[in-house]
């Protein structure tokens, strides 16, 4: 993981909001997929009131599609689903990184992750989106490249030796207050 | 957590194996003081390293995404696969 983060650095990628924005976006699409792909039918359906359909509303309009069961899941307890769906609009959102990137990195997640309901899903706004199917076959093929990768690593217990290489970033945390940086040794 | 294999220095590959440290050492623009751990790895079978790494090389070339958001994504499938390297 070091190796590609250094990279991505190497690449341009310097700031570190840009990774801190990616790690939150792969925290919250693991956390709606763990749910999503989860056996839960014999759960009797969430039942919702009128604050959970404002939510579902906000949800629709994003998504431009009908709400996902994963959310209609959580209706049945509305602050929970206003908090979680918060986040993830959030993450999803354009912001450094675009929402179309952003879907094809909740697609390498989801298909590295095995989860049915991601794959589908992330894919579908991928293409929404508009990444084309060279775009899709551009994601498929570093996920499965790095699926390699990081299995040949852990087999061998790889240390890592790349982080080293990233420049750092001296910048303050959002609104803070700029540290002092430390002298070259 | 200790390494299961010894990473030989670069210097005990054959002349083959130089090449593809040249190759890494390009690929990442980056003046290693010695090749990556990887690239020691990969470079062990050359007829097995040479097309894997031809194949990450071509799904890491520009196109509909960049090199560098292609390395992130490369990043995240890492971190949710929970690999440290």
């Amino acid at each position: 993981m070091h190796g590609h983060t250094a990279a991505g650095k190497l690449q341009g990628m310097t700031d570190d909001a840009l990774w801190y924005e990616a790690a939150l976006l792969v925290g919250i699409t693991n956390a709606i997929n763990v749910v999503a792909d989860s056996p839960l039918q014999s759960l009797a359906p969430a039942e919702t009131g009128p604050e959970a359909e404002q939510v579902f509303a906000e949800i629709r309009a994003f998504y431009d599609r009908a709400v996902p069961a994963v959310f209609r899941r959580l209706g049945g307890d509305p602050g929970y689903l206003a908090d979680v769906w918060a986040a993830t609009h959030r993450a999803f959102s354009d912001n450094r990184l675009t929402r179309r990137f952003k879907e094809a990195l909740a697609f390498a997640v989801s298909v590295t992750t095995r989860s049915p309901f991601g794959t589908t899903f992330h894919l579908e706004e991928m293409k929404r989106l508009g990444v084309g199917e060279r775009g899709v076959m551009e994601v498929l093929g570093v996920t499965q490249m790095f699926s390699s990768y990081t299995k040949i690593a852990d087999t061998l217990q790889l240390e890592s030796d790349m982080h080293d290489i990233a420049p750092v970033d001296w910048s303050p945390a959002p609104g803070g207050a700029a540290r002092h940086r430390p002298a070259k040794a | 957590m200790p390494m299961t294999v010894r990473l030989r220095d670069a210097a005990e590959y054959a002349e083959a194996a130089q090449k593809m440290f040249e190759l890494s050492r390009a690929w990442f623009g980056y003046d290693f003081t010695r090749p990556p751990a990887m690239s020691r790895v990969m470079a062990w079978d050359p007829e097995f390293g040479g097309p894997h790494g031809r194949a990450m090389k071509r799904a890491m070339a520009p196109g509909e995404f960049t090199r560098a958001e292609k390395e992130m994504v490369a990043a995240v499938v890492s971190g949710v696969n929970a690999c440290v390297y």
